[in-house]
């Protein structure tokens, strides 16, 4: 999957997240069927889910209490399963919350098979602004100068604080601003860096050839894709 | 870009500079440097060392003064020329390396003055064999010991073929066998060499000419084996003997 073009991963990983996101409020079983592309790109990318699921941590349990007030704003009963009235606030709550699944996986499979540099350049292939192009590599790259920065300074606070359970509260605001500071001046390092060595506003990404197989594989799925929204299949 | 330019690649005339009004950093220095010279640039902490360098690579324009590289004056116009031809090694190699893989980090320069990805895979080849790390070219950065990182900022700089290469503080955290390495690297490489260091032994194993400053002046210039033999010298402006001279 690391092989595929950039561009067909980012048309895929769109076109799944619109479609996901189009399904109607309770097209629960249709919506199940959608589990095909994660299911798929995690076998054939040969990512842990177990290692996926650590990395979204923090996003995910956001993801799961959206729509947790549905099965309390609407009690209109679809069906009785097993003499338990089914309303559709919780078929509309586990819809929501599938929606938001789906889409983090799939975002966590693109980001986990493509990089960054790559991802940009299909963004833009397709025509998404250069400087917009350029402020994702960028918050990319300070994102990681500031988490350096950070640790550094948890590590140092630690080490001379050693009796103390975290950061005390009168330390924080101290150490939030040597920390912003510290992170724009190993930014502006890096930005200094990157003049120097010719950087005019754009980066310069070598282009890639394209496969057949990088060609079959958004078509592919895409159609998938349609298939399954159009309801064409119906599983229960 | 290695342009060929043979003598004067470096033309320092009257050049003063401060950040702030009344807190000058560089006062009237004059300083010339030609093809395939190696300066060392010593002094003690805050002398305006670095930023005599970072006014050398534009990053300060604000200057009073004659500032000459490659025959281009040093201004926002000619910025784009005067980079070609000059390689800036930080520091701090983290702040030098943003991308993602070794050989990535190598090519943003050379692609970035439009070379073909042929000469770009040639350049980035080039670059890393010379200082020994092409085993290492598919090697994320963030997993870099701090010798690698050294040498690979060092290769981000060669890949560009610069006719002048400045190094701040090169040697610093390196272990003696990275530092010996790194004297064997800098010794092969033929481009006018300016490097900033405290570690004097360090400027006495690449630099045959050393540049002493004070105050922001240019206290000594001339032969390093003399100036850094000099202990009245060098204890007189915050330094002192190399340790193989002690």
């Amino acid at each position: 999957m690391n092989r595929l073009h950039p561009l067909g991963k980012l048309l895929v990983c769109v076109f799944y997240i619109v479609t996901v996101a189009s399904f109607h409020k309770y097209a629960l079983s249709q919506l199940i069927l959608m589990a095909v592309y994660p299911v798929f790109g995690f076998i054939v990318g040969e990512l842990s889910l177990k290692e996926g699921l650590y990395r979204m941590r923090l996003i995910l349990p956001l993801v799961v209490f959206v729509g947790i007030f549905n099965p309390f704003l609407d009690r209109n009963v679809l069906q009785y399963s097993f003499g338990i009235p089914i309303t559709g606030g919780m078929v509309s709550m586990v819809t929501l919350m599938l929606k938001g699944f789906y889409s983090v996986l799939a975002a966590y499979i693109l980001i986990a098979t493509t990089s960054i540099d790559e991802i940009c350049y299909a963004l833009r292939l397709i025509h998404v602004p250069r400087v917009m192009v350029i402020v994702i590599m960028l918050i990319y790259r300070y994102f990681g100068l500031m988490g350096n920065e950070a640790n550094r300074i948890a590590t140092a606070y630690k080490l001379r604080a050693p009796s103390q359970n975290g950061i005390h509260y009168k330390a924080w605001g101290t150490l939030v601003g040597q920390w912003l500071l510290r992170s724009i001046d190993r930014a502006e390092m890096v930005y200094e860096s990157m003049l120097l060595r010719g950087f005019k506003g754009d980066y310069v990404i070598p282009r890639r050839k394209v496969k057949p197989v990088s060609m079959i594989y958004p078509i592919a799925w895409i159609l998938i894709f349609i298939v399954i929204r159009s309801g064409l299949i119906n599983i229960f | 870009m290695h342009t060929g330019i043979h003598g004067e690649l470096l033309k320092i005339e009257h050049l003063s500079f401060s950040y702030e009004k009344g807190q000058q950093v560089l006062n009237d220095v004059n300083f010339m440097a030609h093809d395939k010279e190696s300066i060392g640039i010593i002094g003690a902490n805050g002398i305006g060392k670095s930023t005599l360098m970072k006014l050398l690579v534009g990053l300060y324009l604000n200057y009073d003064g004659v500032l000459e590289v490659a025959g281009h004056q040093v201004n926002k116009k000619n910025l784009n020329h005067i980079r070609e031809h000059i390689g800036y090694v930080f520091q701090d190699s983290e702040a030098q390396l943003f991308l993602s893989t070794i050989e990535d980090d190598v090519a943003f320069g050379p692609r970035n003055y439009g070379l073909s990805e042929e000469e770009v895979e040639k350049r980035v080849t080039e670059a890393l064999e010379k200082v020994h790390i092409l085993e290492l070219r598919k090697k994320q950065t963030y997993k870099l010991s701090g010798g690698e990182k050294k040498l690979a900022a060092i290769a981000t700089i060669l890949a560009m073929e610069p006719d002048i290469i400045i190094m701040d503080e090169p040697s610093i955290a390196l272990d003696p066998r990275n530092r010996k390495n790194l004297i064997t690297i800098l010794n092969e490489i033929s481009s006018l060499k300016l490097i900033t260091s405290h570690d004097l032994d360090f400027i006495m194993d690449t630099c045959e000419r050393t540049v002493l400053l004070d105050e922001g002046r240019i206290i000594a210039d001339g032969a390093t084996k003399e100036i850094l033999s000099d202990r009245e010298l060098l204890e007189g402006h915050g330094l002192e003997l190399p340790l193989r001279l002690q």
